[in-house]
């Protein structure tokens, strides 16, 4: 039986452990706070622009278990808001208590509380994992998910401090980046000024703060835009940013708030005396993070080299998938990448040729994409989502962007990789 | 696997000099990395205290001239002082493996003297310290230096504190709980057992002691450690010749490990007696912790001078006056 290990149990994690179970492995999530999905649990946007094609793409690939969930959840469908379109918002207060359920019906092992810190290798092969209890895990192939926010050293060297996100680094301790405790060093992102690292994206208000009409508006529309006072646009402020995807003018000019269950703010972050001066936000505070006037979570300091497959280079049994294997944003790449490298776990366990997905679909398209960029000093700089930016863009261009359920269908039918997640080698 | 904490970690004592010179023991920030490298994580961000604190080290220790409010020789070799501090400082000392530099008043700093905390009265507001004459400085703090004039009778001395890493292997000592513990001492080590003792009394376990008078030639615990709820067996612990474990202790030793459930040896002697135990618990193989009492030659405690530096068998260096090891990774490979 192959045992695979699982470093984190955010969207990445939770969908290679789906892929890998579905394989035939026996599975651990190593998760270190008290609550599995990680960033997932502040997110919410799913299926905007290319997310949607990169949706279907997964789901026709047979790992749609997860989609089914936020699809299940959803808030609203089909909004527009700048420079996105036919936007799903999950309901981030509902969503993980059902992943838990799901990946226990799927008998994957989830340990919460249970920090990594190290690991024990012969040559290139990891042997197990160590825990910060100082007892070890042991397996046969490790995935490593543990992303690349955090923790509060890096957020204040390169950010404004620990803003209290939902991590809870000081309450569950910080993340080790095990790549490199394993002897590969990590890649960083940078920004455009070339510091490195960057802000993540957006800020959740409690909706019960904000006034009726807001709130009412949320609840009907899922989205509104609120005119940021002249004096306060911050275009600068865009820069810093991890979505570019949401770097737009408009974002500088407005408050975007979209209803996930909590009002979310899209901007890294926004003081509150400013932000209460706004009609309707006089009594606003902030659910995530808790300091979201101050700052936001720093992202990007932690991607391991990889290959297509999602291998780490340098270390034999090591695979990597989520924010770990380059600079995507979003849960749809979490989990598009968790779910390649859940099934081609199983794969380097049976010494079968791993699993590169092909360039004719979004999903390959865009880890090769990534991957050639991520070598290039300006690619450091930039980041890569389905739902805009520069991938966005690619994928119009290469006519990878549609809407339509049947074409992705055909698509991947057509090179032989129908429900090729779902096979079971073991 | 190696544990190596530091002791001061997320006290109001943290971060010190060695985060201002890129020494931290425990955050890679502050190793001059500059990325989080955070395998200790012991609940606090040690680089966001030095950034908020200015980037700069926290107040060093303070040192207070306190009054020695009893003396009490237990044999020619070992006296008993009773010090008089504040409650706090009490309070502070209270736990195992606790420790202070003593000192003259009007002699230079190199004078310190680091002694065990032998007991701690945080109501009162006294400590208790057992000082065996040894060397220069125990010999001026027993007053027993040639040319001294009945006259100059010191009743007071300069005490810098609180410290703590008197006890390798805290943890283990910390987190265990109903089941059984061997403290096994000998000597001077008596004294700084007695907290040990206590605190393992405190975790539901039984306790037993096997007591070695030692050089000291004198049991100034045992009536202690029954008083507190241990037994107490006095039995020669090392033989005379080449100071190995006895083989009568040995399979003492054994039989506790393999027949009687012992899940915890703490030693309180010189490094052969650790280095006996930690044989002896590695060779039986049942996961026995060993906790042993911290017989490096401390000087500063702070870090800083180096003397206490020792040598590990994967060939780290650890400055052991700050880091908190287990004890067996002290005395492997030796």
């Amino acid at each position: 039986m192959a045992r695979v290990v699982i470093i984190g149990g955010g969207w990445a994690g939770c969908a290679a452990a789906i892929t890998a179970r579905k394989a035939g492995a026996e599975v651990v999530v190593l998760e270190k706070t008290d609550l599995l999905l990680g960033l997932g649990n502040v997110g919410g946007i799913m299926r905007n622009n290319g997310r949607f094609t990169a949706a279907e793409e997964i789901i026709a690939l047979g790992a749609g278990e997860l989609l089914a969930i936020t699809d299940q959840v959803t808030r609203h469908k089909n909004i527009n808001f700048p420079g996105h379109k036919h936007a799903f918002l999950y309901d981030v207060t509902k969503v993980e208590p059902l992943v838990r359920k799901k990946l226990a019906e799927m008998q994957v092992m989830v340990e919460l509380e249970t920090r990594a810190i190290n690991v024990q290798k012969e040559g290139s092969w990891l042997k197990s994992i160590v825990l910060a209890n100082g007892s070890a895990v042991e397996g046969d192939v490790f995935i490593e998910t543990t992303g690349s926010t955090g923790p509060m050293g890096n957020c204040l060297r390169y950010g404004n401090g620990c803003s209290m996100c939902i991590l809870r680094c000081p309450s569950y301790g910080p993340r080790v980046s095990i790549s490199q405790r394993a002897g590969v060093e990590d890649l960083l992102g940078q920004r455009g000024d070339e510091s490195y690292g960057a802000y993540s994206g957006s800020c959740k208000l409690a909706k019960n703060s904000l006034s009726k009409e807001i709130v009412e508006k949320l609840d009907r529309e899922g989205v509104v835009i609120v005119p940021v006072p002249t004096e306060d646009v911050n275009v600068k402020k865009l820069a810093y940013k991890v979505c570019q995807q949401y770097a737009l003018k408009e974002f500088a000019e407005n408050i975007i708030l979209l209803d996930t269950g909590y009002a979310k703010l899209m901007t890294s972050y926004y003081p509150l005396a400013k932000l209460r001066e706004i009609p309707g936000f006089e009594f606003a505070r902030y659910d995530d993070p808790y300091s979201g006037g101050k700052g936001n979570s720093i992202r990007y300091l932690s991607m391991a080299p990889r290959n297509n497959a999602l291998k780490v280079e340098g270390l034999s049994n090591l695979l990597c998938a989520g924010e770990k294997a380059g600079l995507f944003v979003g849960h749809t790449e979490a989990i598009a990448t968790g779910s390649l490298a859940g099934h081609n776990s199983v794969r380097l366990y049976l010494g079968m040729p791993l699993l590169e997905l092909p360039r004719a679909l979004a999903l390959g398209d865009l880890i090769a994409f990534a991957n050639e960029k991520i070598k290039t000093p300006e690619g450091l700089k930039n980041r890569y989502t389905f739902s805009g930016g520069q991938y966005f863009k690619q994928m119009i261009a290469q006519g990878l962007y549609t809407t339509d359920v049947e074409t992705v269908k055909l698509r991947v039918e057509r090179i032989g990789l129908t429900n090729i997640f779902a096979e079971k080698f073991l | 696997m190696k544990i190596s904490d530091c002791i001061d970690a997320g006290t109001e004592y943290c971060p010190c000099s060695l985060a201002e010179t890129g020494e931290c023991i425990m955050c890679s920030q502050l190793q001059g990395k500059v990325f989080c490298d955070c395998t200790n994580w012991k609940g606090v961000c040690i680089y966001q205290e030095y950034i908020w604190n200015h980037s700069q080290r926290k107040e060093n220790r303070q040192v207070y001239r306190c009054r020695i409010s009893a003396k009490e020789a237990v044999s020619p070799a070992v006296t008993v002082f009773t010090i008089q501090v504040k409650r706090t400082l009490a309070r502070e000392l209270k736990e195992p493996g606790a420790y202070v530099f003593l000192r003259i008043p009007d002699y230079p700093t190199f004078f310190d003297l680091p002694m065990s905390i032998m007991s701690a009265d945080e109501r009162a507001g006294v400590i208790k310290i057992a000082v065996q004459e040894r060397g220069v400085k125990t010999k001026y703090l027993l007053q027993r230096e040639a040319g001294r004039r009945e006259e100059q009778q010191r009743e007071e001395v300069l005490l810098r504190g609180p410290y703590w890493n008197g006890i390798l292997g805290l943890k283990y000592l910390k987190s265990f709980q109903k089941g059984k513990a061997l403290v096994v001492v000998r000597g001077i080590g008596q004294a700084p057992a007695l907290p040990v003792a206590k605190k393992l009394l405190q975790g539901g376990n039984e306790v037993e002691v096997l007591l070695d008078r030692g050089r000291i030639a004198v049991d100034f615990t045992g009536d202690l450690f029954r008083k507190m709820g241990c037994r107490v067996l006095e039995k020669q612990l090392l033989k005379r010749e080449d100071l190995t474990i006895t083989e009568e202790t040995l399979a003492y030793l054994q039989d506790s490990l393999l027949n009687k459930g012992v899940g915890l040896i703490y030693g309180g002697g010189s490094d052969l007696l650790h280095q006996g135990l930690s044989r002896l618990i590695q060779e039986v193989e049942r996961g026995a912790f060993f906790v042993c009492s911290n017989n490096a030659q401390l000087c500063c405690g702070e870090g800083i001078c180096g003397s206490c530096q020792t040598r590990l068998a994967d060939g780290s260096r650890v400055k052991r006056c700050k880091t908190q090891l287990a004890a067996l990774n002290i005395y492997e490979g030796r």
